[in-house]
């Protein structure tokens, strides 16, 4: 029982990692029509900036993290001037591979900055746990899934109370209408990608707390993005959901799957395809996701 | 107000839309811009209000003045801001918010945020049936009240000039009347110049001051509206009616005979 207990709790805080990770490719391909591959990237950069400020030059770690945000931020916007400013409305697989090579760019340039080592990320809540009755938790968990809930309720707020929020979800559904609004579909969709920047750092350095820094952490990326597909790719709380359900689900398999053998064929490391294994399960039952909408019409 | 000379634009670089067109919104007034389908109304509201990048429309030739600005190459964000509002055709609501986030959306250029409660209320007395509606999704609004929204989010931006593209599409007659009734208020108590594009010649000339014909893309009449309304070629080719006033009869079959005089 305690052991059930704590596997769900620490798929809980991965699956909080996933569902930000989510957020930032349903935030950017529901105001802007593009699919991000560089997402994990974009996490990858964040982690680093933390590292660097937090670890190398010892400034106190809620600082570094709050510096990593503005980071993220900052590239989100710079990525989407530079890159994708003009490729809005060109066709789909144009765009995907220009963030496809945004991956490499990405990957490349923090190789060249930070190299190719693996690093720890020392946060105040590394190595820390409490303990309560039997159950022992981990307290880089409980401040994932912390300010990962406030993080979720705030964006939650900004897109269903301000009117920028709103205005993003106007431009989303039909862009021309909303320039004769009298809204700059540019700016929104920068705010988008910055947004989209801001929570794949955030991500990117609970990651970090939990494992390690290194280049190859971009690859949660694409776990992220099948917890995002799961959950329909356009609606929020989907991919809450389908991060939260890829992480408990990814925990379940790694604790009780992996150990298993048949014959002379062992499982191995079983909960990296658990992850798809549900996805393609769900889009098989329902192809749009869990949240997703089938578009009506009205003719 | 709105002055437009001699404007002539382009499809895709070769289709030629409008053929060197002039027209003006004097303030506070309604000006009807009629004609049949294809003959380039929509296209002259959206060369005015800036849509012109994603429907490969370019503008070859002419002006496009607002209170003496040239507003020939303005983002279509940046004319809202200067005080032009379009209805676009069709409504082209925001189906999937509700509708107080439609209205809240259109008051995006209001400079001055304090005022935005204040002209919502304003906003709803002319549109009551939108006050009881407003936390619905705009999607389930009936195809009236729809249209209602649409210029709704188009007068919380508080506009000098409405451009209403063809309110009466697809809604009931007794409802285009509503809604016509209201467009005609809005005019009088705020003083908002319109320039409404319509097929249904004989509700606009109702309202308007003032009209053009466009046909093919060439504006070939103009007058006041009780001139229009007076003109034998427009009773017949647009309001239905023969000289005498009475409906048109079918069985007289030589009635697509007649050429229309303005088309040499």
């Amino acid at each position: 029982m305690e052991k059930i207990i704590e596997i769900l709790f620490n798929g809980l805080s991965m699956g909080a990692i996933y569902a930000l990770m989510a957020l930032g490719f349903v935030l950017i391909f529901k105001s802007t029509g593009v699919i991000n591959f560089a997402q994990g990237e974009l996490a990858m950069v964040g982690a680093f900036i933390c590292y660097s400020f937090a670890t190398m030059m010892n400034v106190p770690y809620i600082y570094a993290f709050f510096i990593a945000l503005i980071g993220g931020l900052i590239l989100g916007a710079v990525v989407y001037q530079v890159f994708f400013r003009t490729m809005v409305g060109e066709p789909l697989f144009s765009t995907i591979m220009v963030t496809v090579g945004l991956a490499s760019i990405l990957t490349c340039l923090a190789g060249l900055i930070w190299g190719h080592d693996v690093y720890s990320l020392n946060s105040p809540f590394t190595d820390k746990v409490i303990h309560l009755d039997k159950i022992t938790f981990a307290q880089g968990s409980i401040s994932t899934i912390i300010v990962s809930i406030v993080l979720f309720v705030i964006v939650i707020l900004f897109f269903n109370r301000s009117l920028l929020g709103i205005s993003m979800r106007g431009s989303a559904e039909d862009p021309d209408t909303a320039g004769l609004m009298g809204i700059n579909v540019k700016k929104i969709h920068m705010v988008a990608w910055a947004l989209g920047g801001l929570v794949a750092a955030v991500a990117g350095m609970f990651l970090a707390e939990q494992s390690f820094v290194r280049l190859a952490m971009s690859n949660v990326g694409l776990k992220a993005m099948a917890a995002a597909i799961l959950g329909g790719m356009e609606s929020i709380s989907g991919a809450i959901v389908g991060g939260i359900i890829i992480g408990v689900v990814e925990g379940l398999a790694a604790n009780y799957l992996s150990g298993m053998s048949l014959g002379n064929f062992h499982m191995g490391d079983i909960k990296d395809v658990a992850a798809f294994v549900i996805m393609i399960i769900v889009l098989m039952i329902r192809p749009h996701g869990i949240f997703g909408k089938e578009k009506v019409e009205r003719v | 107000m709105l002055k437009v000379t001699n404007l002539e634009t382009t499809y895709n670089d070769i289709i030629l839309s409008l053929k060197g067109i002039s027209l003006e919104v004097p303030p506070a007034k309604i000006v009807a811009l009629l004609g049949a389908n294809g003959s380039g109304k929509t296209t002259t509201l959206n060369t005015i209000s800036g849509i012109r990048k994603t429907i490969d429309l370019a503008v070859e030739d002419g002006v496009i003045e607002f209170e003496g600005q040239v507003i020939n190459e303005k983002e279509p964000y940046r004319i809202v801001s200067m005080g032009i509002s379009q209805v676009p055709e069709g409504r082209r609501i925001f189906a999937e918010l509700t509708v107080e986030e439609n209205i809240m959306i259109g008051s995006y250029v209001l400079a001055d945020r304090k005022k935005f409660p204040l002209s919502l209320e304003t906003v709803f007395g002319y549109f009551p049936i939108l006050k009881e509606r407003r936390r619905q999704l705009a999607g389930y609004l009936s195809g009236g009240e729809q249209q209602m929204l649409a210029i709704a989010r188009a007068l919380i931006a508080d506009p000098r000039l409405i451009m209403l593209d063809e309110p009466s599409l697809g809604i009931a007659p007794l409802v285009v009347k509503e809604i016509f009734e209201i467009v005609s208020t809005i005019n009088k108590e705020r003083g908002v110049a319109i320039l409404l594009v319509e097929q249904n010649a004989n509700v606009a000339l109702s309202i308007a001051h003032y009209g053009y014909i466009l046909e093919n893309g060439r504006i070939v009449m103009e007058g006041s509206s009780e001139v229009l309304r007076e003109n034998k070629d427009i009773k017949e080719f647009y309001l239905g009616l023969t000289d005498v006033g009475t409906k048109k009869s079918f069985r007289d079959v030589k009635h697509y005979k007649r050429r229309k005089r303005w088309l040499s």
